[in-house]
């Protein structure tokens, strides 16, 4: 898939970032933790630094319990790229065969909301300005601006 | 993340230190909840001052919780919500659903005013 479905070409983007780890809930948090120290060195403001952390967070948990089976012989890769305007573009990727995104409940209608999950990819589509879920669904770019 | 749990007036107490996330921390305050449950504990409070992040594993703990204690008559109150906390609470639609108080001893003394 392009880069620039935001209107950014690949060219003008930078690697930040780039961690491959086990899917694992524990080692998920310390790739949140990196990421948002990466942030922090280019930075970004704390509110779009939480948001982003959030988005990533809420990502790489479904990658480790939906892409990877909670299999932690499995890996997880996401990446950070940013142009010279601040633009970032993170990616998440897992081994699994994907999901489709329109199929997903919205957390918000009645008899959801005491659910006690089913809201990642809401949040993320809160807290990121473009996402984009890569055929056949098991890689997530997330823009913020 | 560090749990702390104290017993006030009848009413569990729980302070939470660091990210409210899927693993170690999601399982712990779990495990909290189940104990203080099995204890007949049903007037708790939770102090989010120094919590972060919550993500959508913690938010579904969080209303889960709130569900079975209120089944049991009792209530699960917030104290102290850090602002990205509040922020992601408002985001997906469950703020509303919890009693927020500015400090632990307002959330406490709320319960003895419905004794």
């Amino acid at each position: 898939m392009p880069a620039e479905f935001s209107g950014v070409p690949e060219s003008e983007l930078s690697e930040r970032f780039d961690l491959s780890v086990p899917a694992d809930a524990e080692a998920i948090a310390g790739v949140v933790d990196a990421l948002a120290e990466t942030l922090e060195h280019l930075e970004v403001p704390e509110q779009k630094r939480f948001e982003i952390a959030l988005a990533v967070q809420e990502a790489l948990a479904n990658a480790v319990v939906h892409g990877c089976g909670n299999d932690p012989s499995k890996q997880i890769r996401c990446r950070l790229q940013s142009n010279p305007e601040g633009r970032i573009l993170i990616s998440v990727t897992d081994p699994g065969p994907g999901f489709n995104p329109e199929r997903l409940p919205d957390p918000k209608q009645d008899g959801n909301v005491y659910a006690d999950h089913g809201r990642g990819v809401y949040l993320i589509r809160q807290l990121m300005d473009e996402v984009q879920i890569a055929r056949p669904g098991n890689e997530i770019r997330m823009w913020k601006y | 993340m560090d749990i702390n749990v104290r017993k006030r007036s009848q009413v569990q107490v729980i302070q939470l230190r660091g990210a409210l996330r899927m693993g170690p921390a999601v399982d712990g305050l779990r495990q909290t909840m189940d104990e203080a449950l099995s204890n007949g504990d049903t007037r708790m409070v939770m102090n989010l001052a120094e919590v972060p992040m919550v993500d959508s594993s913690g938010i579904g703990l969080l209303v889960r919780y709130l569900a079975v204690i209120k089944q049991k008559g009792g209530n699960l109150k917030l104290a102290q919500p850090s602002k990205f906390a509040v922020q992601t609470l408002k985001l997906v639609g469950v703020l509303n659903l919890f009693e927020i108080f500015d400090n632990d001893d307002a959330a406490v003394e709320s319960f003895a005013k419905i004794a």
